[in-house]
C-alpha cells in the first residue's frame, strides 16, 4: 500500500507534513486471533510473566509491588 | 405509529410492532400498556415470605405519620433489604448455575468425554490454573485441565475457607474484603444463606443482611460468573476484535433463519459449527433454501458473536419481534430473559420454539434433549429441524432493512494486547492517557432492556453523553447491541460521537470509544481489566481509587442487581435508572446511596434520566481525579543536568 502524507498543524502551528493512515481499506472478512502469535508453552509462560504480569510476575507487577 | 416513537428508539424494533399489530400479535410491549407495575411491589415494600402475608407496608403520605411494619413487626428497612438481598441470590445463582453447567461440560471435555468439545486456549488454561492453585510445570495439558475442573467443581459446594477468583482482585480490595467479613466462602454456601437468613423471622437487620447479600455478589462477579468467562474461553476462544451486523435486517429471507436466543453458548457454539457443514448446507438447498443463516439474540448471541462474528439480531425487547418477521424458522432458547410468550407469537407464525435446556422449559414449546456426548449430531438434529420447517412459511416475510456494522470481542487480554502488541502487552498507555487527561475516566455501561422506559433511548443517550465527555465505556449485554445498532461500536464513531482527547486515543490505537466486552457473565471481565488498570500504577491502589462508574440504565433482572452488588462491593459508584427496588424504604436506600460507601468506597445510585445520570458519573469521575491528583495540567519541568544530580 502506498504511503499517504498529509499536511498537519504541529503544537506551535507550524504546518509540517505526517504519514497518513497505513491500513487497508475495506472491513475484514476473519477475525485478527492475535493469541495465534503466543505460540509454544514456554512462550506462554514468557507471555504470562510479562504481558499479564499484574498476575503472574514474581517480581514485578504495578504499582502494589513498588510499595 | 407515533404512539410507537416512546416505544423504542431502533427503527427495526418501531417497523416490526407495526407488522405485530397489523398481524393481531400481542407483545411485550402491548401487555405493558395494558398492566402498570405494582406501585408498592416495585420500591420493595411488600413482603410475601410467609402466608400471614403479603404485608404492604408503603411509606406514610404525611410526614410524621405512623409508620406501617409488617404483622410480625418487620419494617419497611427489612422487608426492603430482604427482597433486595433475595433478588441479588437469585441473580448470583443465575450466573453461577450457567457457570456450574460449563464446569461440567469443560471436565467432561478435558477427560475426552464429549468429541464436541476441546481445550482451544492451552494458554489461558495455564494461566487460570495458575489462578487456582495448581502446578502446571511439566504437567500434560489434558491433567492440567482435568485438575482445573475439578478445582472448580469444588467452588461451588466448599463449605469453609475462600472463593480462590477473588485472589485476582487489587491487594487492597482484598483487605477490605477481610476487614468487612464479606469473602465468600463458597458459592452455593452463599446462596443458600441468603435464602436462609431472608425465610420469615430470621435476620432482622438490614446492615447484616447486606453483609450476606454482598457474599453471594462477590461469589458471582468473582467467581461462578468468571469461571464462566474463563472457562468458555478455554473451550471456544479468547474474544478477539471481529467485525459483524446487528439488527433485525441480518435475517435473510432466502436462507433457512435459525436465532439463539439466551445465555449459555454450550449449545449454541455447536449449532454454529452445523449449519457450516456441507452435509447441512445441501439439505437446506433440497428444500428450497440457500442456506442457513444462524443469528443471535441477547446473551447467547453476544457469546458466539464476540467469538466467531455471527451477526446479532437484536437484544432482549426484540426477541418476539424478531419473530413477527415471518422468516425465523426456528428459535432456539436456553436459559435466561427467555419470554414466556415467544410460544405464542410463534403460534401466530411457522417458527418452531426449541427448548434445549433441561432446565428452560415453556410449555407446549419442542423440547430437545442435546447430548453432549454427541454434540455435533444432536446440534445437526436442531438445525434439521429448522431445514424442515422452512417450507412451512406461511404469513407475509418482512424483514426491516435495519442493521449496522460494528465491532466486538474487546476481552481484558485483547485490551492488553491492543495497547502493547505481543512484545510489551499493557494497561500502561490507558492510564498514561487516563492521567494526561485524554481519556477523562472509565465507564461500564451494562445490562438489559426494560419496556418501562423507552427501547435502548437510556443506553445510548447516556453512553453518547459520557463519550462525548472523554469517558472510555466498556459494554457487555443488551446495553452492548444497543450501541451496536446505534453505530457506537465502530472505530469511526470515535469522530462522530466522542471527545477530541478520547477521540485521539481511539484513532491512535484503532478501537471504538465504546467496547463490547461480551455477554453478561462477562461483566467479570470488566472487574479484571479495572483491577489491571489499577496494578499498572499512577492511578491509586485500589478499584475505589480509579476515575470510573458503571451504570444499568434499562435494568430489569435479578441478575443485574448482584451484578450492581458486586461492583459496589467491589469500589465502584453505581447508578441504575427506569427503577429501584429498595425506594419504599429510606433508611435502607440511604444506606445503599451514602453509608456503603464507608464500608466498600463503592455505592449505588438511581437516576431516572440518562444525560442527568452521565453527569454524575462524571461528577464521580473528576471528585477521582481531584483526588488523585490529576485533575489540573502540571507545570513541565525541564531538569538541567545540575538538577538531575539532585535527584540521584
Amino acid at each position: 500500500m502506498a504511503e499517504k502524507i498529509v499536511e498537519k498543524k504541529d503544537f506551535s502551528g507550524k504546518t509540517v507534513k505526517v504519514l497518513d493512515e497505513t491500513y487497508e481499506p475495506g472491513i475484514p472478512d476473519a477475525k485478527d486471533n492475535w493469541r495465534m502469535k503466543i505460540g509454544s508453552r514456554d512462550s506462554n509462560m514468557m507471555f504470562l510473566k510479562t504481558s499479564q504480569r499484574y498476575w503472574y510476575s514474581d517480581d514485578w507487577y504495578g504499582s502494589e509491588k513498588r510499595k | 405509529m407515533s404512539e410507537d416513537k416512546v416505544k423504542s428508539v431502533d427503527k427495526a424494533t418501531l417497523l416490526m410492532l407495526e407488522k405485530a399489530r397489523k398481524d393481531g400479535v400481542s407483545t411485550i410491549f402491548d401487555r405493558a400498556d395494558d398492566m402498570k407495575p405494582c406501585p408498592i411491589g416495585a420500591v420493595g415494600s411488600c413482603c410475601k415470605h410467609c402466608s400471614m402475608g403479603p404485608c404492604r407496608v408503603p411509606m406514610p403520605k404525611k410526614e410524621g405519620a405512623e409508620q406501617k411494619v409488617g404483622l410480625c413487626g418487620a419494617t419497611p428497612a427489612t422487608i426492603a433489604a430482604r427482597n433486595f438481598v433475595r433478588m441479588i441470590a437469585a441473580g448470583s445463582a443465575a450466573h453461577s448455575d450457567h457457570s456450574r453447567d460449563v464446569v461440567e461440560v469443560f471436565l467432561s471435555a478435558a477427560k475426552g468425554e464429549i468429541p464436541g468439545y476441546q481445550i482451544k486456549d492451552e494458554h489461558k488454561l495455564i494461566g487460570m490454573a495458575m489462578d487456582y492453585g495448581i502446578d502446571v510445570e511439566g504437567k500434560e495439558i489434558k491433567d492440567i485441565a482435568i485438575e482445573l475442573g475439578e478445582k472448580c467443581q469444588l467452588e461451588f459446594g466448599k463449605q469453609e475457607g475462600k472463593l480462590l477468583g477473588l485472589n485476582k482482585a487489587p491487594d487492597k480490595r482484598k483487605e477490605i474484603w477481610e476487614k468487612e467479613g464479606v469473602w465468600p466462602r463458597g458459592i452455593d454456601r452463599e446462596v443458600v444463606e441468603v435464602m436462609h437468613r431472608t425465610h420469615m423471622g430470621v435476620d432482622q437487620d438490614y446492615k447484616t443482611l447486606i453483609i450476606q447479600g454482598t457474599k453471594a455478589a462477590l461469589a458471582d462477579g468473582w467467581s461462578g460468573s468468571m469461571m464462566s468467562t474463563d472457562l468458555q474461553d478455554i473451550m471456544f476462544d479468547v474474544p478477539s476484535p471481529v467485525y459483524s451486523e446487528i439488527n433485525l435486517g441480518v435475517i435473510k429471507k432466502e436462507m433457512v433463519n435459525i436465532i439463539v436466543n439466551g445465555h449459555e453458548p454450550l449449545i449454541s457454539e455447536m449449532i454454529v459449527v452445523a449449519s457450516q457443514d456441507p452435509e447441512i448446507v445441501e439439505y437446506a438447498k433440497s428444500k428450497g433454501a440457500e442456506g442457513v443463516q444462524v443469528s443471535g439474540m441477547c446473551c447467547t448471541g453476544n457469546e458466539i458473536l464476540l467469538r466467531h462474528g455471527v451477526p446479532l439480531a437484536g437484544n432482549f425487547l426484540q426477541q418476539e419481534l424478531s419473530i413477527v418477521t415471518g422468516a425465523v424458522d426456528a428459535m432456539v432458547v436456553d436459559v435466561q430473559c427467555i419470554m414466556q410468550s415467544l410460544q405464542s407469537v410463534s403460534k401466530c407464525y411457522h417458527t418452531k420454539l426449541i427448548t434445549v435446556s433441561p432446565k428452560g422449559n415453556i410449555p407446549e414449546a419442542e423440547k430437545f434433549e442435546f447430548d453432549e456426548h454427541d454434540a455435533l449430531n444432536s446440534a445437526k438434529n436442531i438445525v434439521k429441524a429448522a431445514i424442515d420447517n422452512f417450507p412451512n412459511r406461511k404469513s407475509e416475510v418482512l424483514i426491516p432493512e435495519v442493521k449496522s456494522g460494528l465491532v466486538a470481542g474487546f476481552s481484558h487480554e485483547t485490551i492488553d494486547y491492543l495497547l502493547g502488541g505481543m512484545f510489551r502487552a499493557s494497561y500502561k498507555p490507558l492510564n498514561d492517557n487516563i492521567i494526561n487527561g485524554r481519556i477523562r475516566g472509565i465507564a461500564g455501561v451494562v445490562g438489559c432492556n426494560n419496556v418501562r422506559t423507552t427501547h435502548d433511548d437510556q443506553h445510548l443517550k447516556l453512553i453518547k453523553e459520557l463519550i462525548k465527555n472523554d469517558v472510555i465505556v466498556l459494554t457487555t449485554g443488551c446495553s452492548a447491541a444497543a450501541c451496536g445498532k446505534a453505530g457506537l461500536l465502530t472505530p469511526e464513531a470515535a469522530k462522530e460521537f466522542a471527545g477530541p482527547g478520547l477521540a485521539e486515543v481511539c484513532e491512535t490505537v484503532g478501537i471504538p470509544p465504546v467496547l463490547h466486552m461480551g455477554a453478561c457473565v462477562d461483566n467479570s471481565r470488566i472487574l479484571i481489566a479495572a483491577t489491571a488498570v489499577v496494578k499498572e500504577g499512577g492511578l491509586g491502589d485500589d478499584i475505589s481509587d480509579l476515575p470510573a462508574a458503571g451504570a444499568a440504565p434499562e435494568w430489569m433482572s435479578e441478575k443485574a442487581i448482584a451484578i450492581g452488588q458486586y461492583f459496589v462491593a467491589s469500589g465502584v459508584y453505581t447508578v441504575f435508572g427506569t427503577a429501584f427496588p429498595t425506594l419504599g424504604s429510606k433508611e435502607f436506600t440511604d444506606y445503599l446511596f451514602n453509608g456503603i460507601e464507608e464500608q466498600f468506597g463503592g455505592k449505588w445510585d438511581f437516576v431516572e434520566d440518562p444525560v442527568e445520570m452521565a453527569k454524575k458519573m462524571i461528577e464521580h469521575i473528576d471528585k477521582k481525579r481531584k483526588e488523585l491528583g490529576i485533575d489540573k495540567a502540571r507545570e513541565r519541568v525541564l531538569f538541567d543536568m545540575e538538577k538531575r544530580r539532585e535527584l540521584a
